[in-house]
C-alpha cells in the first residue's frame, strides 16, 4: 500500500516534469535554423511541393497552436512522420528503443557487478597495493571516453583475438528472434533459440563492455569511499566486539548501507548510457536510438528529435522512481520517514 | 559479496563455453511465425543456406533507395541494382541499348520515340509495359529529388501511344536528353498506387508511395529488397527471372553495410567479413588494410573532382584578385602528395576524363610571388585581417582536414587568415541551401553524373543549382546560365564539346574556385573478387562499378 502511494504520488510529479519537457523540446525543436518543410522535401522540390508540407505540419499557424496539435498527437502516441524515413516517428522509435535498451541493461549490469565488486575489494584492502591498483583502474576508466574503449576492444576482441563478432546484433544467417520485447537475448531464450541467444549474446559483449567502463570505474570509487567512510563508524566496531564474523561484518552491515550512493548513481548512469551510446553505436554498427536520435538532430528531423527526447526523458523519470524505491529498501530511515509524510 | 561471487563465475564460464559452442545453425530456410504472434511483426530474417555467395560492401549511409530521392553514391548504387533503365552506360561514356532495343528521335530534336524490349517482368511477376516508364517520369519530375534536375527543364511530356513504345516530348533539344536516361529508373506503376498513402504532400497522387518505396523496391533489376533494416543494412537477393545476364560467379544476395569506421573496416576485412570497402577510407586506413593477406586496393577515375568552393558573394572572395590569389597561393603538388598514387591536379573547371575537357584553359600553378601581387590588387588588401576566409571541411571525410591545414599554412604565407571548421555533412547540405549561411569556402568531392563535362558544369556553376550542396559559388550569371543551357541543348556532339571548352576557358578566368584535383576512386577488396572495375573496365558512372551482376564472388 505505501509503495502504491509512492508511486502513485512519483508519477503524479513525473506528468508535471514531462509537461515541461515537452515544451522545452518543442520549443528548441522550433527555433532552431532551418525551414523543416523545405529540408523534407529537399532542395530541388517544386515550391507547391514544400507549400503542402507546410500546411500538412501546421507550419503556418501560431507556435502555441502548433504545440497543442504537437501535444495531442504526442499523448497518442502518433509523433507524426519522420522527415527522413518518412515512417511514422513511432514504428522508428519502436524499432530502435529495444535495441539500445538490451545494450543499457547488459552495461547496466556490468556497472554493477564489476563496479560495485571491485569497490568492494578496494574497500577491504584499504591502503594496500589492491587498493591502489583498483584506484589507477579506476581513473583510467573514468579519462577514457566510452568510444575509445569500443575501438580498443573492438580491435582486441574482434581483429587480434577474433573472439567477438564486430557488427550489429547478430550474425548473418542467424534469424531474428520473434518479437516479444525486442531485447534480442530475452525473445531467444523465451522461445528456446539457445543458439540466437549466444549469438545475440557475444554480439551485445564488446559494445556493453564498453559503454560500462566509464560509470564502473565511478561506481568503484563510490563504493569504496562510502565503505571506507562507514568502517570508521562506532557500530562496525561494535559489530567486531560482539564477536560477528568479519565476513558478515562486511557483506552485510557494511556493504547494504554503502550501497546507497551507488544505487542513486547506477540508476542515473543506466539512463545517461541510453542517451550516450552514440558512439558506441555507431562503431558497432549498432542500430539503436541514440544513433537514430543523433542522426535525427544532424538532418533537423523535427518529429524525430522531439520523440527521442520524450522517450529518454521518460527512461530518465522510470530510472530516478526506481533508484528511489530501491533506496528506501536500502535504508529504513528513509522508508520510515516517507510513511510518516514527512 | 560473496553470494554474487558465484554468480559471476558461472556467467564468466557460461561466456567463455559460449564463444567455444558451434556457430548457430544457418540452414533453417524461413521460419513461420510462431504461434499468437501479431501478424504486424516484420518476416523473420531469411538464413541464408551454405553455398550461398553473398557481396558485402561498406557505404557511408544514410542510403535512399526511393528513385525519385536518391542521388548520393550508396543510393545510386541500390538504385542501379534494384530497377532497369532504357539505356545502360558503357565504359567510354556512351550508352546502349537496355529496356528500350532501339530509339529515334524528330529532326528538329523535340521527340524521341523508344521501343521496349517484350517479356521484361518486375520483381512481383508483373509485366514491365510503356506506362510504368511514363509514371517513373513523371513522379521523378513531381517529387523532384534525386536525378530529377536532368529532366525537369528538358522533358515537357510523356506519352505511351501502345504497350511497347514510349514517347518524350521535350521543350528544347537535348545533346544530354539520350545519356541522362541511365538515371530514370522504371518503377512499377501498379505496385507504387495499391501501397501510396491518401494523405500526403502530391494532391491526389498523396505520398507518391514515398513510405513504401523507403524500405521496398518496385523494380525490375537483377536485385530486389530482401531485408532493409534502415540504419544498419541493406540486404538484396538475386531475382532469378531477370531478363538480363548474370556473370559466371555473380552474387546470389548483395549486402550494403552502413559502416565506415576505420577500425571496423579493417577488422570486417581481415576476418573476410567484407568484400570491398567504402571510398571513404583514410590513407592509413587503405595502407594498413593493403597489409591483409588477400586484400588488394583498387583505384581508378571516377570523373569526381576536389573543389574549394570559394563564395564568389561573400568578401574578400567576391573580388576577383582575391580569388586569384588564393589560388595562385595553394601549394597543388603538395596536396596531391597526400592523396593515393594516381591522383593528379585538376585542369580547369572539370576532371580530365571527362568528354569535352579544355586542357588550354588558364591555370593557376603554385606561386606565392604571383599570389601576392593579384592579393596588393584586391580592394581588401589592406584590411585582409578583417577578413579571415571560413575553411568547412566535411567531418564524415577526415583526410580533408589536411587540406584545410594546408590551405591554412599557405594563405598565412601570403597573409591571407584562415579558420578551419568541421561540419557534418547535412548541416553542410542545409548551409549551402541560402546565401546567408553559406560559408567562405567548403571542400567537396563532386561527382558528373553524364560522363560529360556539360552535365557537371552545370551542376557546379548554373543559377538554377546555386541552392544545392554542389555550389557554393553563388555565381548567379545569366550569360553563363544561358551559355551553359545552349551546349547541352545541343545534339552534335563535336559542337557541343566546342562550347563546353569555351565555357571552361571562361570559368577559369573567374577563378571561382581552387580546382585542386582529379580524384581516384580507392577501394579495398578481396583478390578473391572477380571485379571489373579493379581489373580496369571502368563505367565512368556513379553506382555503376558496384553493379553486382558483373561481380564474381569466387568462395
Amino acid at each position: 500500500m505505501q509503495t502504491a502511494i509512492f508511486i502513485a504520488r512519483r508519477a503524479a510529479h513525473s506528468v508535471v516534469v514531462l509537461l515541461g519537457l515537452s515544451v522545452v523540446i518543442f520549443v528548441i525543436s522550433r527555433i532552431l535554423p532551418g525551414d523543416p518543410a523545405r529540408i523534407a522535401a529537399g532542395a530541388r522540390a517544386p515550391d507547391w511541393v514544400v507549400e503542402n508540407l507546410r500546411e500538412q505540419m501546421h507550419l503556418n499557424d501560431p507556435l502555441p497552436v502548433q504545440y497543442v496539435f504537437w501535444l495531442g498527437d504526442a499523448v497518442q502516441g502518433n509523433f507524426g512522420l519522420s522527415l527522413v524515413t518518412r515512417r511514422n516517428v513511432a514504428q522508428d522509435i519502436r524499432e530502435f528503443f529495444p535495441a539500445t535498451f538490451e545494450l543499457a541493461l547488459y552495461a547496466g549490469v556490468i556497472m554493477a557487478v564489476l563496479g560495485i565488486g571491485l569497490g568492494a575489494i578496494a574497500a577491504r584492502h584499504k591502503d594496500s597495493w589492491i587498493d591502489n591498483l583498483m584506484r589507477v583502474i579506476s581513473y583510467l576508466g573514468v579519462v577514457t571516453p566510452s568510444f575509445v574503449w569500443a575501438i580498443i576492444f573492438l580491435l582486441i576482441f574482434g581483429f587480434t583475438l577474433g573472439w567477438l563478432p564486430t557488427l550489429g546484433r547478430l550474425s548473418e544467417g542467424v534469424p531474428t528472434p520473434p518479437r516479444i520485447t525486442g531485447l534480442y537475448t530475452v525473445d531467444a531464450l523465451l522461445t528456446g533459440r539457445v543458439d540466437v541467444f549466444w549469438d545475440a549474446l557475444k554480439h551485445i559483449v564488446s559494445p556493453a563492455l564498453a559503454l560500462a567502463m566509464g560509470s564502473m570505474a565511478q561506481q568503484a570509487r563510490i563504493t569504496r569511499a562510502a565503505m571506507a567512510d562507514n568502517l570508521a563508524k562506532d557500530y562496525i566496531a561494535a559489530m567486531r566486539a560482539l564477536g560477528v564474523p568479519e565476513r558478515l561484518v562486511m557483506n552485510k552491515f557494511l556493504l547494504k548501507p554503502s550501497l546507497i550512493p551507488t544505487v542513486s548513481i547506477l540508476g542515473l548512469d543506466f539512463a545517461a548510457t541510453m542517451s550516450n551510446a552514440f558512439l558506441v553505436e555507431l562503431i558497432f554498427n549498432w542500430p539503436g536510438i541514440s544513433r537514430y536520435g543523433i542522426n535525427a538532430m544532424l538532418r533537423k528531423d523535427l518529429n524525430a528529435i522531439a520523440a527521442v527526447i520524450l522517450v529518454l526523458g521518460v527512461v530518465f523519470i522510470v530510472a530516478n522512481i526506481l533508484v528511489d524505491m530501491a533506496v528506501a529498501a536500502l535504508d529504513p530511515r528513509i522508508r520510515l520517514s516517507a510513511a510518516r509524510g514527512e | 559479496m560473496r553470494k554474487l561471487f558465484p554468480v559471476l563465475l558461472i556467467l564468466a564460464l557460461a561466456l567463455v563455453l559460449g564463444a567455444c559452442a558451434q556457430q548457430p545453425s544457418p540452414a533453417q530456410p524461413a521460419q513461420e511465425p510462431a504461434a499468437g504472434v501479431p501478424a504486424e511483426q516484420p518476416a523473420e530474417q531469411v538464413a541464408a543456406p551454405a553455398g550461398v555467395r553473398v557481396l558485402r560492401a561498406s557505404f557511408a549511409w544514410p542510403t535512399n533507395i526511393d528513385p525519385a530521392m536518391g542521388s548520393d553514391f550508396s543510393s545510386a548504387t541500390a538504385l542501379a541494382n534494384l530497377y532497369d533503365t532504357l539505356v545502360f552506360p558503357n565504359p567510354d561514356g556512351s550508352v546502349k541499348p537496355w529496356l528500350a532495343e532501339s530509339w529515334e528521335s524528330s529532326d528538329d530534336g523535340l521527340t524521341w520515340t523508344f521501343h521496349l524490349r517484350s517479356g521484361v517482368k518486375f520483381h512481383d511477376g508483373s509485366d514491365l509495359t510503356a506506362s510504368d516508364v511514363v509514371y517513373s517520369m513523371e513522379r521523378l519530375r513531381t517529387v523532384g529529388e534525386g536525378f530529377a534536375y536532368l529532366f525537369t527543364d528538358v522533358v515537357e511530356s510523356v506519352s505511351a501511344p501502345d504497350d511497347s513504345t514510349v514517347v518524350f516530348n521535350l521543350s528544347q533539344p537535348s545533346g544530354l536528353f539520350l545519356p541522362s536516361l541511365i538515371r530514370l529508373y522504371v518503377l512499377n506503376e501498379d505496385l507504387v498506387r495499391a501501397n501510396t498513402k491518401a494523405e500526403g504532400s502530391y494532391g491526389e497522387n498523396g505520398d507518391y508511395g514515398q513510405e513504401f518505396l523507403q524500405t521496398n523496391d518496385a523494380g525490375s533489376g537483377p536485385y530486389q529488397v530482401a531485408e532493409f533494416p534502415l540504419e544498419e543494412y541493406l540486404l538484396m537477393e538475386r531475382f532469378e527471372d531477370w531478363w538480363g545476364e548474370f556473370a559466371p560467379n555473380a552474387p546470389d544476395q548483395f549486402r550494403m553495410i552502413a559502416a565506415t569506421e576505420p577500425a571496423t573496416i579493417r577488422t570486417l576485412m581481415s576476418n573476410q567479413e567484407l568484400d570491398i570497402s567504402d571510398q571513404w577510407q583514410p590513407i592509413e586506413s587503405l595502407e594498413a588494410l593493403q597489409q591483409i593477406d588477400g586484400v588488394k586496393v583498387a583505384a581508378f577515375s571516377n570523373l569526381t573532382g576536389f573543389y574549394f568552393m570559394l563564395n564568389n558573394q561573400l568578401a574578400p572572395l567576391d573580388d576577383l584578385h582575391c580569388r586569384r590569389a588564393v589560388s595562385y597561393g595553394f601549394d597543388y603538388d603538395t596536396a596531391v602528395s597526400l592523396e593515393w598514387p594516381g591522383t593528379t591536379a585538376m585542369v580547369g573547371p572539370v576532371p580530365k576524363a571527362l568528354g569535352g575537357h579544355n586542357p588550354d584553359v588558364m591555370t593557376y600553378p603554385y606561386d606565392p610571388d604571383k599570389a601576392r601581387e593579384e592579393l596588393a590588387q584586391c580592394q581588401y588588401a589592406d584590411s585582409i585581417q578583417d577578413y579571415p576566409i571560413q575553411f568547412v571541411w566535411i567531418s564524415e571525410v577526415p583526410d580533408e582536414e589536411k587540406f584545410a591545414l594546408l590551405f591554412q599554412a599557405n594563405m598565412a604565407d601570403i597573409g591571407i587568415p584562415v579558420e578551419i571548421v568541421s561540419m557534418p555533412w547535412l548541416s553542410v547540405v542545409e548551409n549551402t541551401s541560402k546565401l546567408e549561411t553559406s560559408p567562405h569556402l567548403v571542400s567537396i568531392y563532386v561527382s558528373s553524373d553524364l560522363p560529360e563535362a556539360g552535365p557537371l558544369l552545370k551542376q557546379r556553376y548554373h543559377s538554377s543549382t546555386a541552392a544545392t550542396w554542389s555550389q557554393n559559388e553563388w555565381l548567379m550569371d545569366p550569360e553563363l546560365d544561358a551559355a551553359i543551357d545552349d551546349s547541352l541543348a545541343t545534339v552534335d556532339q563535336a559542337e557541343r564539346f566546342a562550347k563546353y571548352r569555351a565555357i571552361q576557358a571562361d570559368l577559369a578566368e573567374r577563378a571561382p574556385s581552387v580546382f585542386v584535383y582529379d580524384q581516384v576512386e580507392k577501394h579495398a577488396y578481396q583478390s578473391y573478387l572477380d571485379w571489373p572495375a579493379a581489373q580496369g573496365t571502368v563505367i565512368p558512372v556513379m553506382g555503376y562499378n558496384l553493379w553486382a551482376p558483373a561481380i564474381g564472388v569466387n568462395r
